[in-house]
């Protein structure tokens, strides 16, 4: 059976998509609503679905950014109130987007041309990378503020951490370990929502709880056939690398 | 032959109304004489360009032949009158002189009508000029009296004074009315450009104010909100939920005074108040607990003119960058307070904040802007940090006291 995860920010539209991809779709299975763009790549990260339908603009991550994350883990489909810029961006690549209010007829399409792709012979999803990159440089307002101070409290302390010192992050249900060299700390803000403000070059997701400075890593070790680990270069650590991330060390 | 001389007037004529027409064109006027001419010309003001340009356009040809006749007929007649009273003159002497003089203080005159800018830029190089080319002749002369016409150097030297004053005389006399022509000519000019510049800047002004007015109808007619409002709209209906009607009667309150305030250029706080209210209630229903507000406008202050839509647009603005980006959502507040003589209406979103606000640059410049067309200097438009988010304050000079 086919899973799908939606990421819309309103919940009648939300309510909308839900509701005709049922009808459009009946074997396809959603597996996790999501109401922002931090809590969808989380999501996806837990359930692995095989279809994202995505929203572009939502809180947090966007909906470029998750399509970004997502790479070919699944396929996408941008669904997006009416933009010129982006109606001309997707009609001239791959992806496939829905316009907003979603309409029967439309979705339909879609729909059938997941289908196509699922079952001819499971193939990789397209990769959307420049093209994502096109429209995030040509869509206004869409670029991600940085992160350049955390805020930990420390006792009666609140405690002023440069991001470009952290080792590693590690989610801790509401919280995040912050590790440094040579002290750590927990910040009140759970790691999904602290991620969409790290430069992804710069702070790898190894794992759907852990991303790591990638200055730190020493090296990628084998365990098994299966798993790898990380280890830091100033810290005795050993980092499991989740197998959605493997990709990231393969030469 | 007179017809040859008319042609080549004719001609000349036409060149030079094409210079003056276009001054580009004065490098390809006839070599010589008539080219330097052209380049004189085309170096004159657009104003002067202009006056000439009808003068001569309004004389041309047999006109123009016409009154240049009529003009030395009139010398011609003072040179009679010369004659006349002063007998000594013969009657050829006192014709000549009168129309050589009458044609020297036409052409001063001329030039001084059309030239005077530059007459005025170098009266005193000019009455400099008679100070020193005057005295000089009157010596030259004197010197060649005594040289070569043998005259006694001492009646000569008698004569020197008279001479001189008679000189410095005639030229200040042929000088005095050309200058007060330009002075004359260069007030009407100064205030033909100024009213050209008052002019061009209430055509600024107007143009500025249509343009932002079709800035806000672009705006505010964003497909994202209808097409987002009638899918929420879509979806209601088809459960048929109660919320359904109500979302519509909002978004046709909304729709409605927003056309009618697009018409008009300022409209009470009461009535932007209420479009900015029916305008939340839409983006309630679509946003959910995701969004809260409340709008709080004292009755003293209800009456006072604002520009039309400004706070409108501050209030999308504290959706789109404040609260629609915000992982918790947050709320939009709106308040107004009389003090101090102004009026100041705030626009506070409890969203991500300034920091993280890209892109909403032009809609506040907008803003902005259209407070100070309307009511100058004394308006404005502020941001402040909030405690979280963006507080935008609109301040308004009051328009009297208890208003």
């Amino acid at each position: 059976m086919t899973t799908v995860l939606i990421a819309e920010d309103e919940p009648l539209m939300r309510e909308r998509l839900l509701e005709m991809l049922a009808v459009a779709w009946p074997e396809a299975r959603v597996v996790l609503v999501a109401e922002n763009g931090n809590d969808a790549w989380d999501g996806f990260l837990d359930c692995e679905p095989d279809v994202a339908f995505l929203d572009i603009r939502m809180p947090g991550l966007s909906g470029l950014e998750v399509a970004e994350r997502i790479g070919k883990l699944a396929h996408v489909v941008f669904v997006t109130a009416y933009d010129q810029y982006a109606v001309d961006a997707f009609d001239a690549g791959a992806v496939d987007y829905v316009l907003k209010p979603v309409q029967a007829d439309r979705l339909d399409k879609a729909v059938a041309r997941l289908r196509e792709k699922l079952d001819s012979d499971k193939r990789a999803p397209d990769d959307l990378g420049d093209l994502l990159q096109h429209l995030k440089s040509a869509l206004p307002g869409m670029r991600q503020e940085r992160t350049k101070w955390l805020k930990a409290s420390v006792g009666r302390q609140i405690r002023l951490i440069d991001v470009d010192e952290v080792l590693f992050f590690q989610s801790d249900s509401k919280y995040t370990r912050v590790v440094l060299r040579d002290s750590e700390a927990l910040v009140r803000m759970p790691l999904k929502d602290l991620l969409s403000g790290l430069d992804r070059d710069k702070f790898w997701q190894i794992h759907r709880g852990t991303v790591v400075n990638a200055g730190a890593i020493a090296a990628a070790e084998r365990i098994d056939a299966e798993r790898l680990q990380v280890l830091l270069r100033d810290c005795d650590e050993k980092l499991p690398v989740s197998r959605t991330f493997a990709h990231l060390f393969r030469d | 032959m007179w017809r040859r001389m008319a042609d080549w007037h004719r001609e000349w004529e036409d060149e030079l109304l094409g210079v003056l027409a276009q001054p580009a064109s004065a490098t390809t006027a006839q070599a010589g004489y008539r080219r330097r001419m052209a380049r004189t010309i085309a170096t004159l003001s657009p104003i002067e360009r202009q006056q000439l340009h009808d003068f001569s356009l309004a004389h041309r040809g047999r006109r123009g032949y016409w009154a240049l006749a009529k003009l030395l007929m009139l010398f011609s007649l003072g040179g009679v009158l010369m004659h006349v009273f002063l007998p000594r003159m013969g009657w050829f002497a006192a014709i000549a002189t009168a129309n050589v003089l009458g044609v020297t203080l036409l052409l001063a005159v001329f030039s001084a009508w059309f030239n005077y800018r530059r007459l005025i830029d170098r009266r005193w190089k000019l009455v400099r000029r008679i100070f020193t080319y005057g005295p000089a002749t009157v010596l030259a002369l004197s010197a060649y009296k005594v040289w070569f016409l043998d005259m006694p150097a001492a009646q000569v030297l008698d004569d020197l004074p008279r001479f001189l004053g008679m000189m410095l005389g005639v030229c200040l006399l042929a000088l005095l009315p050309q200058l007060a022509v330009s002075m004359l000519r260069y007030r009407q000019y100064e205030m033909l450009t100024e009213q050209l510049q008052a002019e061009a800047e209430r055509e600024r002004l107007a143009r500025e104010l249509s343009e932002s007015q079709l800035r806000l109808l672009r705006a505010q007619i964003e497909p994202h909100f209808l097409f987002n409002t009638l899918g929420a709209v879509q979806q209601l209906a088809q459960h048929g939920a109660p919320r359904a009607a109500v979302l519509t009667a909002n978004l046709i309150t909304f729709l409605r005074s927003s056309m009618s305030d697009m018409r008009s250029e300022q409209v009470s706080l009461a009535t932007e108040f209420g479009l900015v209210e029916s305008y939340l209630k839409v983006m309630q229903v679509r946003m959910g607990d995701r969004l809260r507000y409340t709008l709080s406008l004292p009755p003293a202050l209800e009456a006072v003119q604002v520009p039309s839509m400004i706070l409108l647009t501050l209030a999308e603005n504290a959706i789109k960058h404040g609260i629609e980006p915000s992982l918790r959502g947050g709320a939009v507040n709106l308040s107004a307070d009389a003090d101090g003589g102004v009026v100041r209406i705030r626009v506070e979103d409890g969203g991500v904040g300034m920091s993280t606000t890209p892109g909403a640059g032009t809609g506040l410049e907008n803003v902005g802007h259209r407070l100070k067309l309307t009511f100058g200097e004394a308006a404005g438009l502020a941001l402040e940090e909030g405690d979280p988010g963006l507080v935008a304050v609109v301040t308004i000079p009051c328009p009297k006291a208890g208003a």
